[in-house]
């Protein structure tokens, strides 16, 4: 019975031991991936950011209305700084990933497969969101200074809703790309957008028939509605 | 397309190869005036250059009007004639161009000048004339007073001045021109359309640059292009007072958010290209004139200057953000100061102005914000100093309205120094 244990115990240690042994070289590479990622982060970081600085990218932003946007939206940090922290954590992150499927456990098995066959999605859709929010803005401010060079009451509230318009769509565009709830955004965007131009349609042919034909009339006749002088 | 223009004049003038006077004609459904237009420069002709070899052509943009045969049959066999269309064979006027007239109202108006200067270089023309034919006012001493300065006192280009109501052209007054003047160190007042006379030499050097004709200031502003372009480059520049200027109708000019954009917009596109000429540029001359100024007061159009200040004040409170992007603080302080004064009371003084100006040329320079979007949120400030000035010189008449034009030339000058730091610095 002794015997019997004992050779249990030894048996067992020396599986335990044995385990170990093979899964140490995996810690060991799982450590590397983490600690050359963070390097190779930081040093990813600080090129982009280099670079990002030659090619004066923060003016960009700032004319393209990005850094004002982001303002709004609460972001204190420079576009260029955030960029670089991205860029770092996307690079740690991708190590650490390998770092995990180097484990080689059941439970992370094919990992990194998966994440590499998202990725297309993840930067298309990083992409269609940052397109969308330059076309916002730039719609947005478009139609403010057309509404207030044409003196029109509500100026600011039609470049709001043209800006909020622009970045609704974007962000159903981004999100059908992730995948994410695809069917409910679809149809949430059908029902909202269809519901304003259903209510806009409503509104002018009920309510604003007559502002709607009398300004379509000054349209094309070109009648002048400011002063007669020429200013040229 | 120049080629394809010549080609059209040595099929119907094959027996003109050199002409000493090359008259030019830009039309588009002008065949209530063409008639008239050219009953008079061909007075002109037969009186002032009798002896001169003479080619006129008639640049038409697709008129459906019967235009061109009127043209054919008010010139007859008196002079060579040559009926071109400056597009060119195989193209056509894009259909979303019509959205993007020039303020000229004409559609095609650039390319019919530039076919005029590729004629004028080929036909080694001494001068070439341009008259617009949409107007009612021209008179037999037009082709005199455009051509002469060139044929006899070697001038480069004969702008036009017109006898103008007061405010008439207060874009040109309050800004292009001061800009110019302040710019380029030559007192031209920058009027547009009518007419102009230009030599053989700068014919050949406007065709020979290509790059003057690839910004919009080429497709959209030819008439401030033109200037500019004279001005800058150190050509002899004449002005010719023309009398009135009456034009047929102007039913296809753009507003004047559209008419801002186009003229500002070259002058300040310019800005980029002759930098090495305007910084060094301290003081300005006059330049040479023909012609015999008119008196009596033109009937003013009536001016609601109500709509303007409402242009502002909307201007102050929806385009704050972006004008706080453009202008200098110290600008933006005093623009802010002035929504707090009543309609009466209202002043946008010259100084602040000037200055606003400037800072809208340094941003335009800087791309702060997109560069139509920049230009366009200039209007409802152009509104208020154009509602400042008319409310200054109220009762006043047209000396009092010329004498602010004149300050405003002034300041313009002396605060260059503004925009030159500005500009180098920011």
């Amino acid at each position: 019975m002794s015997e019997m244990w004992q050779e249990a115990m030894v048996a067992a240690f020396r599986e335990t031991m044995s385990r170990g042994v093979l899964f140490l070289p995996k810690l060991m590479a799982m450590v590397t991936f983490l600690l050359v990622g963070l390097v190779m982060g930081w040093l990813v970081k600080l090129l982009l950011m280099r670079i990002l600085h030659v090619v004066r990218f923060e003016v960009f932003c700032e004319r393209m209305g990005l850094t004002p946007a982001f303002a709004k939206a609460g972001m204190k940090q420079r576009i260029p700084d955030l960029i670089g922290r991205l860029s770092f954590w996307i690079v740690f992150l991708f190590f650490a990933f390998m770092g995990v499927d180097a484990l080689d456990l059941p439970a992370t098995a094919n990992l990194m497969s998966a994440i590499l066959a998202f990725l297309p999605n993840v930067i298309a859709a990083v992409l269609v969101g940052l397109l969308g929010i330059l076309l916002a803005n730039f719609s947005g401010e478009a139609v403010l200074i057309a509404a207030v060079n044409a003196q029109l009451q509500g100026a600011r509230f039609m470049a709001n809703m043209v800006r909020w318009g622009v970045n609704i769509f974007t962000a159903a565009m981004v999100l059908t790309q992730l995948g994410i709830a695809k069917e409910i955004v679809v149809a949430a965007f059908s029902i909202i957008f269809g519901g304003i131009v259903l209510a806009m349609a409503i509104a002018v042919g009920l309510g604003g028939r007559t502002i709607a034909k009398e300004a379509l009339e000054r349209r094309l006749r070109r009648e002048k509605t400011d002063d007669e002088f020429t200013h040229i | 397309m120049e080629d394809s223009v010549w080609k059209a004049v040595q099929e119907q003038c094959p027996d003109v190869h050199q002409v000493d006077l090359l008259i030019a004609l830009p039309s588009f459904n002008h065949a209530s005036t063409i008639g008239s237009v050219l009953t008079a420069l061909l007075t002109g002709l037969k009186g002032s250059f009798a002896d001169a070899s003479i080619l006129i052509i008639n640049a038409d943009v697709g008129s459906q009007d019967g235009t061109p045969e009127i043209v054919k049959q008010t010139v007859g066999s008196l002079f060579p004639l040559s009926l071109i269309q400056p597009l060119g064979e195989g193209t056509s006027a894009s259909p979303f161009a019509l959205n993007r007239l020039s303020y000229s109202g004409m559609p095609g108006r650039e390319e019919a000048f530039r076919s005029f200067f590729a004629l004028t270089e080929w036909l080694q023309a001494k001068a070439c004339v341009v008259i617009d034919a949409s107007l009612r006012s021209v008179t037999s001493e037009w082709i005199s007073l455009l051509a002469k300065p060139v044929m006899e006192k070697g001038a480069d280009y004969v702008a036009p001045v017109f006898r103008r109501p007061p405010y008439e052209g207060s874009l040109t007054n309050n800004l292009i021109a001061p800009l110019t003047r302040s710019l380029y160190g030559k007192q031209v007042v920058c009027q547009v359309g009518g007419g102009y006379g230009f030599s053989q030499h700068l014919a050949s050097f406007l065709l020979q640059k290509q790059f003057l004709w690839e910004a919009d200031a080429a497709r959209f502003a030819i008439d401030s292009w033109l200037t500019t372009v004279a001005v800058a480059e150190g050509y002899h520049v004449w002005q010719a007072r023309l009398g009135a200027r009456i034009q047929d109708n102007k039913a296809g000019a753009p507003d004047v958010s559209t008419s801002l954009v186009q003229a500002v917009g070259a002058s300040y596109l310019f800005m980029e290209h002759y930098q090495d000429v305007w910084e060094k540029q301290t003081v300005s001359s006059t330049v040479p004139e023909i012609g015999v100024p008119v008196d009596g007061e033109l009937e003013s159009a009536p001016i609601q200057v109500e709509r303007m200040t409402k242009g502002f004040r909307q201007g102050l409170r929806d385009l704050l953000p972006i004008w706080e992007v453009i202008l200098a603080p110290e600008t933006l302080a005093g623009v802010l100061a002035l929504g707090l004064r009543d309609d009466d009371d209202f002043r946008f003084p010259l100084a602040l102005w000037v200055q606003t100006v400037y800072d809208f040329a340094v941003a335009y320079h800087e791309k702060v914000i997109h560069r139509e979007h920049l230009l366009r949120s200039l209007v409802p400030l152009y509104l208020g100093r154009t509602a400042s000035v008319v409310l200054e010189t109220r009762g006043g008449g047209p000396q009092a309205v010329q004498q602010t034009v004149d300050q405003g030339c002034q300041t313009f000058e002396a605060m260059k120094p503004y925009l030159v730091d500005r500009w180098r610095f920011q």
